[in-house]
């Protein structure tokens, strides 16, 4: 194997736990329609079935579609936070079935139960169920949550109101970022740290 | 277009490290480019390929025949000689540096320092130079092989811990040079080792940054101590320093250093109107920024930048982050290649 064009790499898992520790890439391929890549230079015995596994969760938890070889929505947008998302969450699985996750989840800060309410052309409602302390603020932060991790759109006057770009429904990927919109801060920090590991500073630094 | 003939990689490096002319301006990694993804190209992934000479000649190989660099720089981290000489190193995974663990110093002071007389045979010493003869074998006069010998100042902060060794700088302006002389026998030794083994040309980092020490304080500890290196190592020396370091230049300038590897902290254009053709200067590609975050089109117009101030050799400002994605590193040859067509 050798270095090849793979396109713009937009996301990496640079040891992969469930798999001699192999980096793993995802790339959106050169073209018009946003379409991406998963790929790793490895040359391990079963590599590639691995590869085949987070396509297949992806495809499952993103409700994306593959083509055999390229990754892609439905609706033909490139959606790249929430596609990059789908992948890192894709590669934290190690294997065996892979099922779309609900439209609700715990918040564990509140104990609430919040749910997205699909209402059509992509928009989503965010509703809670039970009683907690501050209720309206934590359907806020869901929203926004959902808002920052799937480039929606927060729809103007409403708090608790986002919806896709592409104005049309992605079910299973509003399952899979609602369980973490309601801490995102978490999650940016956990991939700030992630992300700066492997850059070498001066010894006057470290 | 240049009036030379096509040159190999390894003559147009050495050409441009002694300001002679080239054909073209030529890409040079004085520091690490390896990446998590050509570790598993070519199956040498860290800690183990800092550590097995056949991995590490593996992986810098990469560098030249995947990138299209014109060097292979085997030595990517800075800890090889200070485990050598006892420094506790934190190996770390694939996807992190290796670091000598400076909190818990080896030496206190002067009397303490003692280099083990076989500190070259020490595995981690080895590594290093059986990996050059691997790629002066496999590679010979095609390209050209730079290996790293760390300078005193950085061996300082490796034994005695950065906060120690700069107190003392302060309080004990004596005993500073004392260690630092001391400490000169290594990168002496080490370098020369590297030669025999085959390197083409050293990279000398001593790390007297810009953040931490003063243009003056380059002046006073480490002017003339660079310039012994330059008579006792025979062939060129890149010195590395990160950070803003326009404050030295000149001292840096005179040291008869054929290179100086300058961080992107450093405007090319002013960089370059200090150092003249006393000095090539290498780098200065942003490595945080631009070349882990951004992408090719960044790379390009960093790359565009130093070719038009006249910096004779064009690479990253220091080692590349490991996660560094492999289409922004062969976008610098790429460009330079280009921008010499033009």
């Amino acid at each position: 194997m050798s270095v090849q064009k793979l396109g713009q790499r937009i996301e990496l898992i640079s040891m992969d736990p469930h798999f001699h520790d192999i980096s793993i890439g995802l790339y959106r391929a050169e073209g018009d329609s946003p379409k991406f890549r998963v790929h790793s230079y490895s040359g391990k015995d079963g590599a590639q079935e691995r590869l085949g596994f987070i396509r297949d969760a992806m495809v499952v938890l993103g409700g994306m579609e593959d083509d055999g070889e390229l990754l892609s929505f439905p609706c033909g947008h490139a959606h790249t936070a929430s596609v990059k998302r789908a992948f890192l969450e894709a590669g934290k699985l190690s294997s065996g079935d892979v099922v779309a996750k609900p439209l609700n989840t715990i918040d564990k800060k509140s104990e609430l139960t919040m749910t997205a309410e699909k209402l059509g052309d992509g928009l989503y409602g965010v509703t809670a169920e039970g009683e907690a302390k501050g209720k309206e603020r934590r359907i806020k932060v869901v929203a926004n949550g959902l808002a920052k991790l799937g480039e929606m759109i927060l729809v103007e006057g409403r708090d608790d109101h986002v919806q896709f770009s592409c104005q049309q429904d992605h079910d299973a990927l509003t399952g899979l970022l609602l369980v973490r919109a309601p801490n995102v801060r978490a999650l940016v920090r956990e991939e700030q740290m992630a992300s700066s590991r492997g850059v070498l500073s001066a010894p006057s630094q470290q | 277009m240049s009036d030379v003939a096509e040159m190999k990689p390894r003559d147009r490096v050495l050409a441009a490290l002694k300001r002679e002319p080239v054909d073209r301006t030529p890409t040079c990694n004085p520091t690490s480019v390896a990446t998590v993804e050509l570790m598993d190209l070519v199956d040498a992934p860290f800690p183990e390929a800092n550590r097995d000479p056949e991995l590490m000649a593996r992986l810098a190989a990469t560098g030249y025949t995947e990138l299209g660099f014109d060097t292979i720089m085997p030595v990517f981290s800075i800890i090889q000689e200070s485990s050598a000489v006892g420094c506790k190193i934190q190996w770390e995974q694939k996807d992190n540096w290796p670091t000598v663990k400076m909190r818990e110093p080896i030496w206190e002071k002067l009397d303490d320092i003692k280099i083990p007389t076989d500190y070259l045979l020490h595995p981690d010493a080895q590594c290093v130079i059986k990996a050059i003869e691997i790629l002066k074998r496999e590679y010979g006069d095609e390209v050209a092989i730079i290996g790293k010998t760390m300078g005193p100042w950085s061996l300082a902060y490796h034994c005695m811990g950065v906060e120690p060794f700069l107190l003392m700088s302060l309080d004990d302006p004596d005993q500073t040079k004392r260690i630092l002389e001391k400490l000169k026998q290594i990168t002496v030794e080490f370098g020369v080792a590297q030669i025999e083994a085959g390197a083409d040309a050293l990279t000398l980092p001593d790390h007297a940054t810009g953040d931490l020490v003063s243009g003056e304080y380059y002046e006073r500890y480490l002017r003339e101590l660079h310039i012994e290196f330059v008579e006792k190592i025979p062939i060129p020396l890149i010195l590395h320093i990160c950070g803003r370091t326009v404050d030295r230049m000149d001292y840096i300038a005179q040291t008869g250093m054929s290179a100086f590897h300058y961080d992107s902290k450093n405007e090319p254009d002013e960089s370059i109107a200090i150092t003249g053709d006393r000095i090539s200067l290498v780098g200065n590609i942003n490595n945080p920024e631009t070349l882990f975050s951004k992408g090719p089109e960044a790379v390009e117009a960093e790359v565009t930048k130093n070719l038009e101030a006249g910096v004779q050799l064009i690479g990253p400002e220091c080692a590349i982050p490991l996660q560094t994605p492999i289409e922004n590193l062969t976008v610098i040859p790429d460009t330079v290649k280009a921008w010499h067509k033009n």
